[in-house]
């Protein structure tokens, strides 16, 4: 009887049933988009080639789209950490935000001549302020019982008005006009890679984390805790895991990953800290992260192709003359049609 | 009701009974967990088809109903959990569903029903009371009275008294002898013998899905109800050797007490597993099971006294301590606890070890190492599977077991925790665990088998403890088992206190 029922369903499972999904999900997305495209007064065919010819049509392009997934990447691979462990962390927004400000605030303070040590210095302290700010999340929810949700989500909004106030009064620059920081110690500059565009060593970094995270997911006992924790509770402390343990570990490395997102972008793209620099890093690694199905290699591709939607939607709306808002609502419709597809597969999920 | 049989796959829940209710008369269904009084109710109330059989109420055929439908011929069933809106009033919960009461909410003479019907049933109710606010008798008794304003002739109480305190038991009996004298029929689901000899006129005692036993209550003794209820062969045959049972104990409690909500707590409880013995635990479900099993494998930190395993005190160490001292533990949950069922056969077997080799090394997993074990104990436990990357949900429930099996005995443990082992499992699978259970303790190790089924418990026991209330009622060596008797304590019935 066993060999009857399960050789079928054991097949499908291998094909992962979760993975075609958000694929479906993004087809959806394109084809509403098309429709608001044509409502709008322009042919969605010629929209969507604009976009393709803005996203691909020269390696500046390409090379802008990849700063702008950088930061995603590292973000989302946090968001996908905590997911795995049953842990809803939205904090990234914020813990984004509190990187790039601890990292800022480092190079400021302490100005070290050998670039290397510098930038290493920078990025530590920058993965720190988000794991310090994660990490005091997880403290309330764990002690205090909080919902991750609800703290996670709130201590944006004070994580974003500490950055402004700090830039308003100790870290601001004199003189700017605007909410931002002195322009940072060259020393802490991370090496473009293809000037004139932004596009930094930082890629680099969001690659090994991810590969990293991978690692950790599916070749440590960690990891195996995390996904133990995110399928069952009952079944992790039952395997011996603490769970209070796995969840502020992997709360802990959401912030880290966030803080290094804020970090790249403050040393590799703007050199300095400008007020609201990350608005939306947070919730668009949310999607990335749903998108990539949680699987930390799987979000490499997804990020890219939201710095690719980016880059190529900007040139659309530049050439086409679309609304600049379909951008933001194409992400909303991904996000929307792939969390609907990975909902009805997730009772299938493999974890 | 005639011939009633109903069947769950190979499970025969009913199998031709035959049950009447007078007007006026209090009929007490007894049995133990799965005996079939739960689906023969649910058969009469429309809840569940019956394969075979048929109803006549008050001279009518009924056959083909819904819940709605016996409601509106007059048969109402109160369940054990109450489907009741704890942000409403008691008059709105009674015009909630109800057609008759009308499109419009006539809140003023609905409140006026509401307290003329439970004057004349003696039922107390305050109609603007809100329903969160009430006691659980109170709330009980917002049920009847549902069911009363719906013109309901025929009563089903399913376990009524398991949530109430002993003087809202009385109120209940008090409210029910009313319901009699004013013509109603009652059907009173329980398995406490002294509630069955205490309010009813008559009694029929279920076993196995078949009428072991009926008679007025009148004619009826506890220690009769407890024979019908129980009794049954025993003379399961599994391999038992004489161990001696000799040695320091592997497992000590002592005093043990967990707090809980009232079920799932454990009051000064105490007993010794020597070495090559099997303490078997009976009691019906809900009597402090999970508790102890809980407190005992360190899933729940007890309130008072002490764990020792091998002699050391264990009472506050970590799980994983716990299974490194040596403690196996089988829970009753395949579905969340005991397997991670999203998780492969191999990761599965490898649960509660992953830890050490050659499961993985300094933190990393080793996929060559879990694979191979998995394999072997794959082999070795007959683990009826595709591979070992195959998903644990994929397998049945008697192959999900054997994972679970093979992964705790295979760690060689000196003292097993089984609670429920063979819950949901079919014959073959259910024998096959429990050979194993015998197997270790044939072996000189020691186990604590939890179950509510009382043959196996006494199939497998080298003593028969009795859990009743969170209190562990008496342990009883396998010569001296008298089944009256455990019958009656398991009711929770002052019986004979025999402790060896």
């Amino acid at each position: 009887m066993t060999d009857a029922t399960q050789t079928p369903r054991a097949r499908l499972a291998l094909l992962r049933p979760g993975s075609w999904r958000p694929l479906a999900g993004l087809g959806l997305a394109f084809a509403i988009a098309a429709a608001l495209i044509a409502i709008a007064g322009a042919n969605p065919l010629t929209a969507f080639g604009a976009a393709l010819s803005g996203a691909f049509g020269s390696p500046g392009q390409v090379a802008t789209a990849l700063t702008k997934a950088t930061p995603y990447l590292l973000c989302s691979t946090g968001v996908a950490l905590c997911f795995r462990a049953g842990v809803i962390n939205i904090g990234g927004e914020g813990q984004i935000a509190l990187g790039g400000l601890a990292a800022t605030a480092a190079a400021l303070a302490w100005p070290i001549a050998d670039p290397f040590a510098a930038t290493a210095a920078a990025l530590a302290a920058g993965a720190l302020g988000g794991l310090a700010w994660a990490a005091l999340a997880a403290v309330l929810h764990l002690t205090r019982r909080v919902h991750e949700v609800l703290i996670t989500l709130l201590m944006n909004f004070i994580a974003l008005l500490m950055v402004g106030e700090t830039l308003r009064e100790g870290l601001g620059e004199v003189g700017a006009g605007f909410p931002q920081s002195p322009l940072l110690p060259r020393a802490v500059w991370l090496t473009r890679l293809m000037p004139p565009t932004s596009l930094n060593v930082g890629v680099f970094i969001a690659l090994a984390v991810a590969l990293l995270a991978a690692l950790l997911l599916w070749r440590t006992t960690f990891g195996f805790a995390i996904r133990a924790t995110g399928a069952s509770r009952r079944a992790a402390a039952y395997a011996g895991f603490s769970v209070p343990g796995v969840v502020f570990g992997v709360m802990c490395l959401g912030g880290a990953t966030a803080g290094l997102a804020g970090a790249v972008q403050v040393m590799g793209v703007q050199y300095r800290l400008i007020e609201g620099y990350s608005t939306g890093f947070g919730f668009i690694s949310v999607a990335i992260a749903l998108l990539g199905g949680l699987d930390p290699l799987l979000l490499i591709p997804a990020s890219v192709f939201f710095g690719f939607l980016e880059t190529g939607m900007a040139a659309m709306q530049r050439q086409v003359g679309v609304p600049s808002a379909l951008v933001g609502v194409i992400e909303g419709l991904v996000m929307l049609t792939v969390l609907a597809g990975t909902a009805s597969g997730a009772r299938q999920a493999r974890v | 009701m005639r011939g009633i049989a109903k069947s769950y796959g190979a499970v025969r829940a009913n199998a031709g009974i035959d049950l009447d209710v007078e007007a006026g008369q209090i009929v007490g269904l007894l049995g133990e967990n799965g005996s079939g009084k739960s689906t023969l109710m649910k058969v009469l109330f429309g809840m569940v088809k019956p394969d075979a059989g048929g109803i006549v109420y008050k001279g009518r055929e009924l056959s083909g109903h819904d819940p709605r439908a016996a409601l509106a011929a007059g048969i109402g069933m109160i369940h054990q959990h109450f489907m009741l809106v704890e942000a409403m009033t008691v008059a709105e919960n009674v015009m909630l569903g109800w057609d008759a009461a009308g499109r419009w909410l006539k809140r003023g003479a609905m409140a006026t029903a509401v307290r003329d019907t439970s004057a004349r049933f003696g039922l107390d109710i305050d109609p603007e009371a809100r329903v969160g606010d009430l006691s659980l008798g109170r709330r009980q008794r917002v049920e009847i009275l549902k069911a009363l304003m719906r013109g309901v002739d025929l009563l089903i109480l399913d376990e009524p008294t398991s949530n109430l305190t002993p003087g809202e038991v009385a109120g209940l009996f008090g409210v029910l002898r009313q319901l009699k004298a004013q013509g109603k029929g009652v059907v009173l689901i329980t398995h406490k013998l002294h509630e069955i000899l205490e309010i009813t006129d008559a009694v029929v005692v279920l076993r196995d899905g078949t009428v072991s036993g009926r008679r007025p209550t009148r004619d009826a003794s506890a220690g009769d109800l407890a024979r019908m209820m129980v009794e049954r062969d025993v003379t399961a045959a599994l391999p038992r050797i004489a161990t001696g049972r000799g040695g320091a104990p592997l497992l000590s409690v002592v005093g043990l007490t967990v707090a809980g909500s009232a079920g799932d707590a454990l009051d000064d409880v105490s007993f010794d597993l020597a070495p090559g013995e099997v303490l078997a635990v009976a009691g019906i479900d809900g009597n402090g099971q999970s508790a102890l099993v809980e407190a005992v494998a360190g899933l729940r930190r007890p309130e008072a006294g002490s764990i020792a395993l091998l002699g050391r005190d264990v009472t506050g160490a970590s799980v994983a301590a716990r299974v490194r001292a040596g403690l196996a533990y089988i829970p009753a949950d395949r579905g969340m606890t005991s397997l991670v069922q999203g998780m492969s056969i191999a990761e599965n077997l490898a649960l509660r070890d992953i830890g050490r080799a050659p499961h993985s090394r300094l933190s990393w997993l080793r996929r060559g190492g879990m694979d191979q074990e998995a394999r072997r104990r794959i082999r070795d436990f007959a683990i009826r599977t595709a591979g070992p990357a195959a998903a644990a949900r994929d397998l049945s429930g008697g192959n999900q077991q054997k994972i679970v099996i093979a992964r705790e005995m295979d760690r060689r443990p000196r003292v097993l925790v089984a609670f429920q082992a063979t819950w949901g499992l079919d014959p073959g699978a259910a024998r096959f665990v429990q050979e194993q259970v015998m197997a270790m303790r044939n072996a000189g190790h020691a186990v604590l088998y939890v179950a509510s089924e009382l043959d196996e418990v006494l199939a497998l026991g080298d003593r028969i403890g009795v859990l009743c209330g969170g209190r562990m009622v008496a342990i009883v060596p396998r010569e001296a088992v008298d089944l009256r008797e455990i019958g009656l304590m398991m009711a929770g019935h002052p019986g004979g206190e025999v402790t060896a």
